[in-house]
């Protein structure tokens, strides 16, 4: 399973790539490479930070539900600022998980909604 | 009273970072592959935490600003900058980053209270890191500018928007808002350094880069300096 973690805090997303460990993973700082990798290969699933430096992660989720192949993908948005996760699914997202309330089980239990 | 709680709103945000970073590096060392993998995160828990204690220190002293008791005094500025680049350095490293010291003038002593000073170049730094793209350096350069020592922290990653940059133009970072603001930060740091060079007499400032920002603080050179300088 192929799983990109979209995350500008390094840390962060070093430790949500140990939860995935049977995962295979890569890890991105920013949505312009993110989007770049995917014109490669699409992931299974994607964690996505919000806050980013340039466009920012909603920019990222109207940019993959204009494709076919990249709007079926889930996402589950992770960030430390409340989201709404109202009208989100729309987009293709799964859960919203705040930053401060995640857990290696909550990590888990997104990969089950695939 | 709304612009104190807003205060308090970004500070509590701001602290709310490495609060949950230590969260996850702890739920982590589970996931450790080996003794080495368990070091790694727990000097990452470490530093993780020494950043987060410096910032409510660095708050701690705002609110003792006002009373004065920050003694102004001759501080050679190379010296406090060695001792904040090789506190940094290791950081930088882990995340990729370097850190480049120019020192393009003599080895001045600035009038400026040493402590202050410290933090003034940590948080400029700092912010460097966090702005910078990976595998990039920022750059500590000191130099003279019109009779004063100048201190610039160039940073090369996305540049500083544009209303942003206006907003710093227009003098001092008055309060952690979205002027001191680049994405996922409250320019807490940067407020900090404002705050801290305005209480030394020193100019704090910006400057826009297409790759990047530069951040600077201008001191006044010591009196006592000619004996020092080399």
């Amino acid at each position: 399973m192929l799983v990109y973690i979209v995350d500008d805090d390094e840390l962060f997303a070093e430790c949500l790539e140990r939860y995935l460990s049977d995962c295979e993973v890569r890890r991105f700082t920013n949505v312009i490479d993110t989007i770049n990798e995917m014109n490669d290969e699409v992931p299974d699933m994607i964690f996505l930070d919000v806050l980013l430096d340039g466009p920012d992660g909603f920019t990222l989720l109207n940019e993959m539900a204009s494709y076919s192949d990249t709007g079926k993908v889930p996402i589950v948005i992770v960030s430390s600022i409340e989201i709404s996760p109202v009208g989100l699914e729309n987009y293709g997202v799964v859960a919203v998980i705040n930053k401060a309330e995640l857990t290696p089980e909550s990590v888990r239990k997104c990969l089950d909604k695939i | 009273m709304e612009s104190e709680v807003n205060g308090i709103l970004v500070a509590a945000h701001e602290l709310k970072a490495p609060l949950c970073l230590l969260k996850q590096l702890a739920f982590s060392m589970d996931f450790a592959t080996d003794a080495e993998d368990l070091r790694k995160i727990q000097n990452q828990m470490i530093g993780v935490s020494d950043r987060a204690l410096r910032q409510v220190q660095d708050l701690t002293k705002i609110a003792r600003l006002d009373d004065g008791l920050f003694e102004m005094e001759p501080v050679a500025v190379r010296a406090v900058c060695d001792e904040v680049t090789a506190e940094l350095r290791k950081l930088f490293w882990f995340n990729h980053r370097n850190l480049e010291i120019e020192y393009r003038n003599k080895n001045r002593l600035v009038f400026a209270n040493r402590e202050l000073l410290y933090s003034v170049i940590y948080n400029f730094c700092l912010n460097a890191m966090h702005y910078s793209d990976e595998e990039t350096r920022s750059e500590l350069t000191l130099s003279d500018k019109d009779g004063k020592v100048r201190l610039d922290v160039r940073d090369f990653g996305p540049a500083l928007p544009m209303d942003v940059w206006k907003s710093l133009k227009k003098g001092w970072v008055t309060k952690p808002t979205s002027i001191a603001m680049r994405p996922g930060s409250s320019g807490l740091g940067l407020y900090i350094a404002s705050k801290f060079s305005q209480y030394m007499n020193a100019n704090v400032g910006a400057v826009r880069h297409r790759d990047g920002t530069s951040f600077f603080v201008e001191l006044m050179p010591s009196k006592q300096a000619s004996l020092f300088e080399c």
